[in-house]
């Protein structure tokens, strides 16, 4: 597998480490009531058959963080973002 | 690393002189084939300025300008690089650059960018934490192919390119001066680098020189 690094271009996936989701929002709140929101955020994740967005760290590049649309089943890259875009 | 104590009038001045990132193990001379021209030729660039310049938040455009300025160069938005007067710029990320100087020296580099850079960039001297080793030579192409997934065809890799990889495991900043290839590396992997250098250069015949 290879991802289109929007700064360093196409490389190998040795150079990139997976970190997890991109969708998920930290909640607002830290009140008591926010309790089922947090539960969501720190342990439930999707585990969709199809197109997913991830994080992914370029460690042996330039160091940004990429929002990556994979295809969980093809493993076919649709899309890489700088995860800072409009930052 | 060998420190030369001088003795002057009313106390000692230490002149601390830098040593070689492979010393102690690579050692100048001819390495693998024996016969015809050498088709790898490696040296160190020794005691170059070497520095990190990191815009500081929503000061881009503004650092852009100082450099401009007061080195004539277009800092690149990618892994190239843009010479100016007496230092090399390389984009190693959005807002990153490395600085490269023969005529600054060390930490003169780091503390003429960070003087003229205040406010607007980060600085961090980098030149006793790199090495740089210049590859040059008819197969210095196939020599780095052996560690390095970064194509280096000349119609691709223009003078003057860059890339934050990984030759052989091991974390390098590459770029291309004229036909030549400077490979800055963190110095305590220099023995890792010269062994795989040795290694690779051998079937094509490796000429180490000491320094540029």
């Amino acid at each position: 597998m290879r991802i289109n690094c929007p700064y360093c271009g196409a490389r190998g996936l040795e150079e990139f480490t997976y970190r997890g989701d991109a969708t998920v929002k930290r909640p607002e709140s830290i009140e008591e009531s926010a309790r089922d929101a947090w539960v969501d955020y720190v342990y439930l994740r999707d585990n969709p058959a199809g197109l997913h967005k991830e994080l992914w760290h370029h460690g042996a590049g330039c160091h940004s963080w990429l929002e990556v649309t994979r295809n969980t089943v093809t493993h076919e890259i649709t899309a890489v973002e700088l995860a800072a875009k409009g930052r | 690393m060998p420190i030369l104590s001088i003795r002057k009038e009313g106390g000692s001045v230490s002149n601390l002189e830098s040593t070689s990132a492979l010393h102690g193990f690579a050692t100048p001379g001819r390495y693998g084939k024996r016969d015809g021209e050498a088709g790898v030729t490696a040296s160190e660039r020794k005691n170059l300025g070497l520095a990190t310049v990191v815009a500081r938040k929503g000061q881009e455009a503004a650092l852009k300008t100082a450099i401009q300025g007061a080195y004539g160069a277009d800092l690149p938005d990618g892994s190239r690089s843009a010479v100016g007067k007496g230092v090399r710029f390389i984009g190693i990320g959005p807002g990153q650059w490395f600085a490269v100087s023969e005529s600054l020296a060390n930490e003169a580099l780091a503390d003429e960018l960070a003087t003229k850079l205040q406010g607007i960039a980060s600085v961090a001297d980098h030149s006793s934490g790199r090495a740089v080793m210049r590859i040059e030579g008819p197969a210095a192409r196939d020599v780095l192919a052996k560690g390095l997934m970064i194509d280096l065809d000349p119609r691709v890799f223009v003078d003057g390119a860059a890339a934050t990889s990984t030759l052989s495991h091991m974390g390098v900043l590459l770029w291309r001066d004229g036909n030549a290839y400077d490979v800055a590396l963190f110095r305590s992997v220099g023995g890792s680098f010269w062994g795989w250098l040795r290694d690779s250069g051998a079937a094509f015949g490796l000429e180490f020189v000491t320094t540029s």
